[in-house]
């Protein structure tokens, strides 16, 4: 992050030139703007023209249900993701940057590995006869098996470690930009190390959470596969609930609808939050 | 700008023009589509020179949409046959060439005028020994958990099977289960809907029962077939066992029709079905197949188990699929 952004001045800026953006608008309107129209368009007019679709959406207590599943699901992960990214970022940019790029490592290769593959290595954790609850059984430490999967906590549990880098990524450039003098100097001034956190580097590293919190919550939103091999039928997200819609039910009008008005939500999220912490911030953590 | 997109284009176009010697056929993967392939398509490769290219897995949705746009790439699919009955009303389905596919041997069940049989299945109790003191004997042993505690596992999606399993747990006789009493069905889940686990797939039923994560479920008879194969350590019962079937369509439009429908004619043929049924442990559609069948194999299929049989009825689902689905995924997700 810059001074300047740091202290608040903001610099708007003019693109030199429209012809260079052209591509990107071309690709962006193509692959994005284009087929959301499609989308909508398909949400009014199938199967008949009207808002019937939208009506039965919003009527319903089942599909208020899944929204509100699916909403609950995204800000419990948003918010377990940053309290167990905060301590590995500020290791990350405290760490001597030898240890910190093989840590670096570690965490950017956890994305390379297949989704599917890593969500089933969690079910063969998490479940009844699993490995967690047989060590736990076996140290006596419980007598029936804890239920961590096929439920909310599972769902947690795998998308938190999905999310982890996203919140990561961000984080560790915001807490690097820091200058470690601020540290020392409220230390100097007799501020208690929670102080410091509190009223230095929490406040310092806002940008950073805000940019990867909205990354993890806006991500988590559209989440599939991880929910529905992880969560059971009673914390069926959205993202399901469409997959049903077009690939089960053939009722495309309807799946269009639920995706409209989640995207409609998320974006009203997003307007939301630049109102709330400002753009610069949000964009300039990372 | 234009040169990248007509290049785009024209690749697209030669990639989804499947050449006049090869066809598409698209099934739902895993141990099954390996079974087809070996059985059907390899032997028809070699003797009609037409290749056959595997997709999969199954999307009824993508089905609908290539259909919609006019663009069909596969050439035969493997479908549930609910939806193959829904699906040709919608007007998705080519009717199928009787002149081509030979219709006299094919049990009358799971064809019609759109759709093959490719192969018929059975949901069978099944359970893990070591994780069930007992045997389970009838569906209603799965619903009485004090003599059976334990997670149970049930097919998650909108489909024939667990309504009608859970209305004979009730007490309905069989040939009293159409029309379905959905009150009577939800009603009846309700009292163990807490120790239902789902599963969305073979693969995923099989880990399930193997693990003894879930004590006993719901399982189609070719994926126990394949636990046991393993050695898995697992109990069967086929008292009221549930029949249902897949079939073969050829979506609307698709661009090799009579190289499909050569493909049908062979995989609906005695020996094609007798090889799938070895491979897979489904029963064959063709009533002359078993003959062509080593005799432990015939035992082991839902055909030695008629008397305790419950045909599922296609028909009535695919008339009240949609009404059906609504309320299985509202009360699920309760």
């Amino acid at each position: 992050m810059s001074v300047e952004a740091q202290q608040g001045i903001a610099t708007p800026r003019i693109p030199a030139g429209l012809g260079g953006l052209l591509p990107a608008l071309i690709l962006i309107g193509l692959f994005f703007v284009v087929p959301v129209l499609a989308l909508l368009l398909r949400s009014v007019t199938d199967p008949a023209p009207g808002l019937q679709n939208y009506a039965a959406l919003l009527g319903d207590g089942t599909y208020a249900r899944v929204f509100f599943n699916t909403f609950l699901v995204a800000a419990v992960v948003t918010i377990v993701t940053v309290l167990v990214a905060f301590p590995v970022a500020w290791m990350l940019a405290i760490m001597p940057p030898v240890l910190a790029s093989i840590l670096f490592g570690i965490i950017i290769l956890s994305m390379w590995t297949n989704l599917l593959t890593r969500t089933y290595a969690w079910m063969v954790l998490l479940q009844r006869t699993g490995v967690i609850n047989r060590a736990l059984m076996g140290a006596g430490i419980i007598d029936q098996p804890l239920p961590l999967i096929n439920n909310l906590t599972g769902v947690t549990i795998g998308m938190v470690y999905i999310m982890l880098p996203f919140m990561i990524l961000p984080l560790v450039g915001t807490l690097r930009a820091i200058d470690p003098m601020t540290l020392r100097a409220a230390a100097l001034c007799g501020a208690s190390p929670l102080a410091a956190f509190r009223r230095i580097l929490l406040p310092l590293s806002l940008p950073g959470i805000a940019a990867g919190g909205l990354m993890v919550f806006v991500m988590s939103l559209g989440y599939f596969v991880t929910p529905a091999l992880l969560g059971g039928t009673s914390n069926m997200m959205l993202a399901e609930m469409i997959a049903q819609m077009i690939q089960s039910l053939l009722n495309w009008g309807l799946g269009s609808a639920a995706a409209f008005i989640l995207l409609v939500v998320t974006m009203a999220l997003y307007a939301l939050q630049l109102r709330l912490v400002g753009a610069r911030r949000t964009t300039g953590g990372a | 700008m234009k040169l990248i997109f007509a290049g785009i284009l024209a690749g697209l176009m030669a990639t989804t023009a499947a050449k006049a010697d090869e066809m598409v056929f698209t099934s739902w993967g895993g141990t099954t589509q390996e079974a087809q392939t070996k059985s059907w398509a390899e032997p028809f490769s070699a003797s009609s020179g037409i290749k056959v290219l595997q997709d999969g897995p199954t999307d009824y949705g993508k089905l609908k949409a290539m259909v919609d746009a006019k663009n069909v790439t596969w050439d035969v699919v493997d479908v549930e046959m609910d939806f193959a009955i829904k699906a040709a009303k919608d007007g998705l389905l080519e009717p199928i060439d009787f002149a081509v596919v030979p219709k006299d041997d094919l049990d009358p069940r799971f064809s019609n005028e759109n759709a093959v049989g490719s192969f018929y299945y059975s949901f069978v109790l099944a359970w893990n020994k070591s994780a069930v003191s007992g045997e389970p004997a009838s569906w209603a042993d799965m619903f009485d958990t004090k003599k059976f505690p334990g997670k149970r596992t049930f097919y998650k999606w909108s489909a024939p099977g667990v309504i009608e399993i859970a209305l004979l747990a009730d007490g309905v006789p069989a040939d009293k289960l159409y029309p379905l009493d959905l009150d009577r069905a939800f009603k009846k889940l309700d009292t163990i809907k807490s120790d239902i686990v789902w599963w969305g797939g073979g693969a995923e039923s099989q880990q399930l029962i193997a693990s003894g994560e879930a004590a006993f479920g719901q399982l189609w008879n070719g994926r126990v077939f394949a636990l046991e194969k393993d050695g898995a350590d697992v109990g069967v019962s086929w008292n009221q066992n549930l029949t249902a079937a897949d079939v073969l369509v050829v979506p609307k439009g698709a661009k090799n029709k009579d190289a499909a429908m050569k493909f049908l004619a062979a995989a609906t043929s005695p020996t094609g079905q007798a090889k799938f049924a070895e491979a897979s442990g489904y029963a064959p559609i063709n009533t002359k197949a078993k003959a062509e069948m080593p005799a432990d194999v015939v035992k082991g299929l839902p055909d030695a188990h008629v008397d305790s049989q419950i045909n599922l009825d296609m028909n009535y689902w695919a008339e009240h699929r949609d009404e059906i689905a609504t309320r299985w995924y509202a009360w699920q997700a309760k």
